[in-house]
């Protein structure tokens, strides 16, 4: 199968069940909700280390969140509830409640389960935070020295989905870089989905274990374009350079669609701008429930 | 479906209990077995056919009509459905509301929302004393849910609150948000004396400033109320009725009291309310 001129490789992507949760950010102004939106997702690019993986998922206008100020939607995935739960209190603590003029509210409501927010930030308040039930939802109004930091109790979890992929392959890593970053921007038109990774765009894609007992996750070598005489590899002569993109989302749906938008950005370069080739990461498929497989979504 | 009326047949003389009118207690009932239900009134036990016509089938919408303030209890412990009443009611509507809906097109007496643990009661005229108010010998007053009234209220409103919320568009009585331990309390017009006596905790927000406020009460000055703005957007979501919220603005002197308590409560007296969001 080809598109444009690229190669697509008869594979597919391997994601697995992950828990994710919606936290909405406002502010007196959007460049603040964005240097508390920023806060939060950094050292937030895969659970390999950093416990969850998040991003920016839309902005949002006054008269979509629940004080009338602009907001930012910021979407944060994990392995499991008791991660966010380990997580959200402390980067919100850290990095939302220290941000000037900011609140912080759930963007996922009637969940099952949930993971705490203003429920452990409360004791910041030292005896004078208050509490306030409206419409069914507990705030925490603790007093703080640029006013008050108003922090929903908790935050709703959902089931979702983490690891879709794709590989974009091509001659220069300057040519794939540019074909990787439209591919990002269309991707992030995607509502409920993420790519949490620095722009997107992952540089080193690791494989699962090591020669070292110590390392869970190394790089991988197959698609190491230094390495393609070294080792058993996934490429050919022509290709210089290899960036991955990750996508965590909601449902197959979202990451079904991310992934198509994506690949057909990312085939819009074609083999005169130096994109030669899109694959996908998988583990033989016997790991994750939630296989994609290019040539189906793209069909 | 329309709903199920029930239409007074004469305006009744005694007092009458119409507690057993909701969903609840009608689902699954026939007409016949209905009009067979025995409602107090008076010292007396009489059939709900001898005082009222029923007609409609919709279990889960009740009305009554020709409604008088000898109509007590209404609504009581309801969990579900919506009872809308033409005319005025007396005392104890909606006590132990726990959900549902009840609409009250005229004036409401004593003991709005007693025992109240949610729902939403809306009286379009006035409520008498003791709107949300504790029970002589109950630790706390309404435990949640939301009562709106859009005329005036009377004496001792959210006495002994615990949680929840009371709207009054009108003016509010003496001893308004007395004795509160938590939840909101929202007076569009004047409040009388003693407003806020005796509360630990709770809000207690004024959109005009009242005549007194006690010695126990002390200024922290006028802010812009964070949560003001989160409450008056919030409330929008309620219903039409609520965007004249939508001019608010989050401007407010803020007393705490009452340190006769422990002043964790809160009087904000709106400084801003037809600016707009700020």
């Amino acid at each position: 199968m080809k598109i444009n001129g690229v190669e697509i490789d008869d594979t597919f992507a391997e994601a697995f069940p992950m828990k994710a949760t919606r936290i909405i950010i406002t502010a007196m102004n959007l460049k603040w909700a964005y240097h508390a939106a920023n806060a939060l997702r950094g050292f937030a690019t895969s659970v390999i280390a950093c416990g969850v993986e998040a991003d920016i998922e839309h902005e949002l206008k006054p008269s979509e969140t629940p004080d009338g100020r602009p907001g930012i939607s910021v979407m944060i995935f994990a392995m499991s509830t008791r991660q966010l739960a380990k997580q959200i209190p402390i980067r919100v603590g850290q990095t939302i409640m220290t941000t000037a003029t900011t609140a912080c509210y759930s963007g996922i409501l009637d969940s099952e389960e949930t993971v705490p927010m203003g429920r452990n930030l409360r004791y910041f308040g030292d005896g004078y935070q208050i509490s306030k039930v409206i419409n069914g939802r507990r705030f925490w109004r603790i007093p703080v020295m640029h006013g008050e930091f108003i922090c929903e109790e908790s935050a709703g979890v959902t089931r979702a989905i983490g690891g879709g992929n794709f590989l974009i392959l091509g001659k220069t890593a300057r040519q794939v870089l540019a074909a990787s970053e439209k591919a990002v921007e269309a991707i992030n038109a995607v509502p409920g989905v993420i790519t949490a990774f620095p722009g997107g765009i992952v540089g080193s894609g690791s494989k699962v274990g090591s020669k070292y007992a110590f390392l869970g996750a190394s790089t991988n070598e197959a698609y190491c374009p230094t390495l393609k005489g070294q080792v058993k590899s996934e490429l050919p002569e022509n290709i210089g350079s290899v960036l991955e993109i990750v996508i965590d989302g909601v449902d197959e749906e979202s990451i079904n669609e991310a992934m198509r938008v994506g690949v057909t950005t990312a085939c819009s370069y074609g083999p005169k701008k130096g994109i030669y080739r899109i694959s996908a990461g998988n583990y033989g498929g016997n790991l994750g429930p939630h296989l994609f497989y290019l040539r189906k979504i793209l069909s | 479906m329309n709903a199920l009326t029930f239409e007074l047949k004469s305006a009744p003389e005694f007092p009458l209990d119409v507690s057993p009118l909701i969903p609840d207690r009608l689902e699954g009932l026939d007409l016949q077995k209905i009009k067979a239900l025995k409602v107090e009134y008076g010292k007396q036990k009489t059939s709900v056919s001898s005082l009222f016509r029923v007609s409609g089938r919709d279990r889960e919408h009740i009305r009554i009509q020709g409604s008088t303030s000898r109509l007590q209890s209404v609504g009581k412990d309801m969990t579900r459905g919506t009872v809308e009443i033409s005319g005025d009611v007396g005392k104890f509507l909606g006590q132990g509301l726990k959900g549902g809906r009840l609409e009250v097109h005229g004036n409401a007496g004593d003991w709005v929302g007693n025992r109240m643990t949610g729902g939403r009661i809306n009286i379009y005229g006035n409520a008498g004393d003791y709107v949300g108010a504790s029970l002589p010998g109950d630790t706390f007053g309404m435990n949640d849910g939301f009562i709106n009234i859009l005329g005036n209220a009377g004496d001792r409103i959210g006495d002994k609150m615990r949680r929840g919320m009371i709207v009054i568009h009108g003016q509010a009585g003496n001893f308004c948000g007395s004795r509160m331990y938590a939840g909101t309390i929202v007076v569009l017009k004047e409040a009388g004396n003693n407003t806020g006596v005796g509360m630990r905790r709770g809000s207690l927000i004024l959109a005009r400033k009242p005549a007194h406020i006690s010695a126990t009460f002390r200024s922290c000055g006028v802010l812009k109320m964070q949560f003001l703005r989160l409450l008056f957007t919030q409330l929008l979501q309620y219903g039409d009725e609520f965007s004249l919220f939508r001019k608010f603005g989050a401007e407010a002197r803020r007393y705490t009291g009452d340190r006769a308590r422990n002043g964790k409560g809160e009087i904000l007296i709106l400084l801003n309310t037809n600016s707009g969001p700020q």
